[in-house]
């Protein structure tokens, strides 16, 4: 009897303990992301104050004239998809070259080349495409060749050239770790199988690689979805993404309100990618996926 | 090419022109504290004896391409206080922040119709006169500086003034252009995909209003309806839409441009094929000002500031910089003679006639805050 | 061309019948490093072939050579009489079993097995992949176990799949990298067994790669003995165990009391050796040794169990040419026989082994007995001391 109410103790001791530690977690937690949506969702259901910004209401009109921002969604459900998947069509082979390709001698410094554009301002580098997309870039070159008048910059397709050249790092990372940690002897099984070597990567190179693949695009595509500056820029402001949306509601309209909403449902439908993502990854047996 | 040379090379491509939408918001504090900072540490550092007067810094959100660096320099200089530049894009935007409270911000740049609305919401703080001992009421002309005081009491002082044409390139447009009219049809046809509009409710609907002969404020539902569908028509025929248009005019990728005054002066300085149009139809007039916002950490420092740059002096090597022409005679008898003839800065009489200041309720007019969003999001 | 396409072994070439594995001056260099350097030798159809040597001395490498994943540097590998060379590893008549398995993690038991069938073209059918994937499984003794994943499975299990994925296609040659380092002692000995079993059941030739010699001895139709690159000797475990070329052979294969020393004498048939403490010992050459000039570097090596105990006192073992006395100094009771280790002051360190039937298996001398101990001079070998 006695014996039992020790390790009870015991038990509501260690269990104070778990509790404290994880109290950090759970604050961080609290503050950094229930706390906000939480203010998000109050603001949705609000309405706009006479000169912007929040009156207190509770409607759900904001999230009835969602429809209005129809495009923006439909721009970045299009090309949020349509981005991640040239940038992992960009960035296997990539990830390929220097896993499997490349002498350790020289793998890290090509690492290095793939990070280098990151030590400038991502801002800088997208006005240096403004540059080469624009008519006395890319257009006047390809004018020169015989092509005639192309037109590059503010088109759904320089958008599309931002965001890969911007989120292939991203996307070539994870896919260069699954693929550096992938036994070399699987392949040579493979080849002692009689695969041929195409084959091999078929079968073994490709499913192994699955979790870097599926973490890449993950990342790419929910920042993707959030996606402002690079419309902005190369698409003249006329490509539209859901981030523009929101930037424009809360710095222009101040419908701060509104902005909420859409907020909102962007939240939503991240969350529901990231639902997809985990139910993915799962029938890779939860081993070997993370986000990084 | 290193990163220096290299942003310099960007600059030189921008030449004149930042956005005035994002490239502020991003980088403009940083970067152009850092510039100014590193231009002269010297002067920065040894000076702070006087530093204790007024602090050792001042921060000002103005526009781009407003104002002259060397100034700025002398301030620091003068007073020992580094002014950290913040640029931006619309007022809109400025607006936005300040509502949102916690801008650090000392001095601030609104344009004259928004001035009624700051002081409803309480932003901004009366000035006192008595610190500004540069500023001569006597010596403005009264519609350019009106909108400052409101019953009385002085919220914000003159900058400069301006107006809202186009620009036009004439190598590539070859009609003689006068008209908003002409402007959007133009861009609409022969001219597809070579016009920008400002990533601005105030002009953009305002200049689509004036197609129709609206008033350029107009806030009538009817009206702006029309402007709406006008404005979505065009859409799939410009450019961008976007308030910064330099680098994209002067490239050549873009033909025409909504465009204010100094944009106009300082690419027709370098370009001189691209000229600047005052639709006969009317459009935008404007005035520019200087206000302290109501929780200014820097008080002392943000009057000093805007006392120095109202400094008639001063003020003369501003609008030889940004090309825009200011309300003060003293700065404007400071001027060389051939600028009071410039017709960029000073269009013809029976132009300026049917310019329209903006109007207070454009800032706040629910309608047309959401028609600028449909447009832009369409 | 389309013959050597398929996993099924070619019809061999007449001269070439009844080898499976051809070595031809076969060299393999990584940089400065000769892994492989100048081997010949044949492994005959359906034997059971080990490679053993210290690690580092090129093992892996021969595998290696005759699964394809690395082209020699020289010399010819042939298999089944067709010459491999320029032949990628996915079209050799040979399947391995991989050191540590090398099982395809993202699939489960059955497909791991079935992945060898599936490369051929034609494909055979689904029931037919089922079918021999089964019959596959039963050999290895693993039925059930098909929906499996791998790391769900025992080290041994492991290694039955991959054994039973290596030996789907029927290969010519099956070949098995230090298949059971990894697994428990008792485990071992178990799969050793089953391996023998599996090897005489389906007739295949196997080539094991090892640096445990009881495994070698005990599986192996034939050794190669590898050191450093080169094959010191190849034969049978029997051949290598009673006519060792050198004393690294004899030291390698099985156990020996080794007493070195210079030359002293020396004829046609045999050797006397002068260890460092002026004792003279003389000795046969060994069947494969070569003969020894007077002056060069010798031993003697007295297998464990050529030595005879006997107490002292008695006069016994008359038939000893060499007799010594020592005190015993550790004794291991193994079952089947009894390890006795003797300081011999003019030996040192002699290792004993007596039969359980042997008199001195019998008599058990325990530790710190005083006791006498002798050799017969032609069952010691003299060899090349290297
Ligand atoms: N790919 C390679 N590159 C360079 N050197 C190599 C390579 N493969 C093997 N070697 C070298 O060749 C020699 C023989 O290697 P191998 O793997 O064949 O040895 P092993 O007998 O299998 O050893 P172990 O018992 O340790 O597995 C070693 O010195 C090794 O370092
Ligand atoms: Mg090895």
């Amino acid at each position: 009897m006695a014996k039992a109410a020790t390790s009870d103790d015991s038990a509501k001791r260690r269990r104070r303990w778990t509790a404290l530690l994880l109290a950090p977690a759970g604050l961080w937690f609290l503050a950094l992301l229930v706390m906000p949506l939480a203010v998000v969702v109050v603001f949705s259901l609000g309405e706009r104050a006479p000169a912007g910004g929040y009156a207190p209401a509770l409607s759900l009109a904001n999230y009835l004239n969602l429809p209005a921002r129809w495009t923006a969604f439909r721009n970045t459900l299009v090309l949020a998809p349509i981005g991640t998947l040239v940038c992992l069509l960009a960035a296997y082979p990539l990830a390929y070259f220097l896993a499997v390709r490349t002498s350790p001698r020289y793998r890290l410094l090509l690492l290095i080349l793939v990070i280098v554009p990151f030590w400038t301002s991502f801002l800088i580098r997208t006005y240096a495409w403004m540059f080469i997309l624009g008519g006395r870039g890319l257009p006047a070159l390809f004018e020169w060749i015989g092509f005639g008048e192309i037109r590059l910059i503010n088109t759904p397709l320089s958008v599309l050239i931002g965001i890969v050249y911007g989120y292939l790092p991203l996307m070539v990372f994870p896919i260069f770790v699954s693929l550096e940690r992938l036994d070399k002897r699987l392949l040579e099984a493979a080849a002692d199988l009689g695969s041929t070597p195409w084959r091999s990567f078929r079968q073994v190179t490709l499913p192994l690689s699955a979790p870097g693949v599926i973490t890449g695009c993950m990342l790419v595509f929910i920042l993707l979805m959030g996606e402002y500056l690079i419309p902005q820029l190369l698409g003249g402001g006329k490509v539209f993404f859901i981030g523009n949306a929101l930037v424009d509601l809360f710095l222009q309209s101040r419908n701060w309100p509104y902005g909420s909403a859409v907020a909102m449902s962007l939240v939503i439908l991240m969350l529901a990618t990231v639902t997809l993502y985990l139910r993915l990854t799962r029938r890779y047996g939860g081993r070997d996926v993370s986000l990084l | 090419m290193d990163r220096k040379q290299f942003i310099q090379q960007l600059r030189r491509y921008q030449k004149g022109s930042i956005s005035r939408r994002h490239f502020l918001g991003v980088t403009g504090l940083g970067t152009a504290t850092a510039v100014l900072a590193s231009a002269m540490p010297e002067l920065v550092w040894p000076r702070a004896a006087s530093a204790a007067e007024i602090g050792d810094r001042v921060s000002l959100t103005t526009w781009p391409n407003y104002h002259d660096p060397a100034n700025f320099e002398a301030f620091t200089a003068k007073t020992g206080a580094a002014v950290e530049v913040a640029v931006f894009g619309s007022n809109e935007e400025m607006l936005a922040k300040l509502q949102a409270g916690g801008t650090g911000w000392d001095v601030f740049v609104p344009t004259n119709y928004t001035i009624s609305t700051y002081k409803d919401l309480d932003l901004i703080q009366p000035l006192d006169l008595s610190k500004l001992p540069n500023y001569d009421a006597a010596a403005y002309e009264t519609r350019f500086v009106e909108a400052g005081s409101i019953d009385g009491v002085t919220y914000a002082v003159s900058k400069d003034w301006g107006t809202t044409g186009y620009a036009v390139n004439t190598a590539k447009v070859t009609e003689p252009m006068t008209s908003w009219k002409q402007f959007w049809d133009l861009s609409m046809d022969k001219y597809t995909g070579r016009t920008m509009v400002h990533d601005y409710q105030l002009t953009t609907i305002g200049n689509a209003l004036k197609y129709y002969g609206y008033s350029f404020n107009s806030i009538d539902t009817a009206e702006l309806a029309e402007a709406e569908k006008l404005l979505l028509a065009a859409k799939p025929h410009l450019f961008a839409i976007n308030s910064d248009y330099q680098p994209s005019m002067r490239s050549g990728d873009a033909w025409m441009t909504v465009c204010w005054t100094g944009d106009a002066k300082q690419m027709h300085r370098d370009l001189p094929e691209i000229v600047y149009v005052v639709a006969k139809e009317g459009g935008e007039i404007w005035s520019d000002f200087y206000a302290i916002p109501k929780e200014a950490p820097h008080l002392e420092a943000a009057y000093a500031l805007i006392d120095f740059l109202l400094d008639p002096a001063v003020n003369a090597k501003e609008v030889l910089a940004h090309g825009y022409p200011t309300a003060d005679s003293r700065t404007t008898a400071l001027l060389p003679k051939e600028l009071a003839e410039d017709p960029i800065m000073y269009p013809a009489a029976e132009l300026l006639a049917p310019l329209e200041f903006g109007a207070a309720a454009t800032l706040t007019d629910p309608n047309r805050a959401e028609i600028m969003a449909r447009f832009k999001s369409a | 061309m389309a013959a050597a396409m398929t996993q099924q072994a070619p019809e061999p070439r007449a001269e070439a019948a009844g080898i499976d594995v051809r070595f031809r001056g076969v060299s393999k260099r990584f940089g400065a490093v000769a892994a492989v350097d100048d081997v010949s030798f044949e492994i005959p159809r359906g034997s059971f072939h080990s490679f053993l040597g210290p690690s580092g001395c090129g093992k892996t490498t021969s595998l290696r050579l005759i699964a394809g994943f690395e082209q020699p540097s020289e010399g010819e590998v042939e298999i089944a009489g067709v010459p491999m060379v320029g032949v990628p590893a996915y079209r050799r008549p040979v399947n391995m079993v991989f050191q540590h398995y090398a099982l395809f993690p993202h699939l489960d038991v059955f497909a791991n097995i079935a992945f060898g069938l599936k490369q051929l073209r034609p494909r055979p059918s689904a029931a037919e992949i089922g079918r021999r994937v089964g019959e596959a499984l039963e050999l290895v003794r693993l039925p059930g176990m098909g929906s499996r994943r791998a790391w769900e499975l025992s080290g041994g299990q492991q290694q039955r799949v991959a054994l039973a994925r290596a030996l789907i296609n029927r290969p010519t040659v099956l070949l098995l990298d230090e298949p059971l380092a990894a697994l428990d002692r008792k485990l071992r000995r178990d799969m050793q067994m089953e391996l023998q079993n599996l090897q005489r059941e389906v007739g295949i030739t196997f080539v094991l790669v090892t640096h445990d010699q009881e495994e070698a001895l005990s599986m192996s139709d034939t050794i190669g003995i590898m050191r450093d690159g080169r094959i010191e000797q190849f034969g049978s475990p029997s051949e290598l165990y009673d006519a060792p070329v050198n004393r690294y052979v004899a030291d390698f294969v099985g156990e020996s009391n080794f007493f070195a020393g210079a030359v002293a004498a020396a004829d046609a048939d045999g050797a006397t050796i002068r260890t460092a403490q002026g004792l003279e010992i003389a000795a046969p050459y060994s069947p494969r040794g070569r003969k020894l000039a007077v002056g060069s570097a010798g031993v003697i090596a007295v297998r464990p169990e050529i030595v005879a105990l006997w107490d002292p006192a008695e006069s016994g073992q008359a038939l000893a040419d060499y007799r010594f006395r020592g005190r015993v100094r550790n004794r291991i009771y193994l079952g089947d026989q009894t390890e006795f280790s003797v300081a011999v002051p003019e030996l040192g360190e002699i290792l004993v082994r007596a039969p359980k039937g042997s008199a001195a298996g019998a008599a058990g001398f325990a530790a710190g007995t005083e006791i006498a101990l002798g050799w017969r001079r032609e069952r010691a070998l003299a060899l090349a001391d290297g």
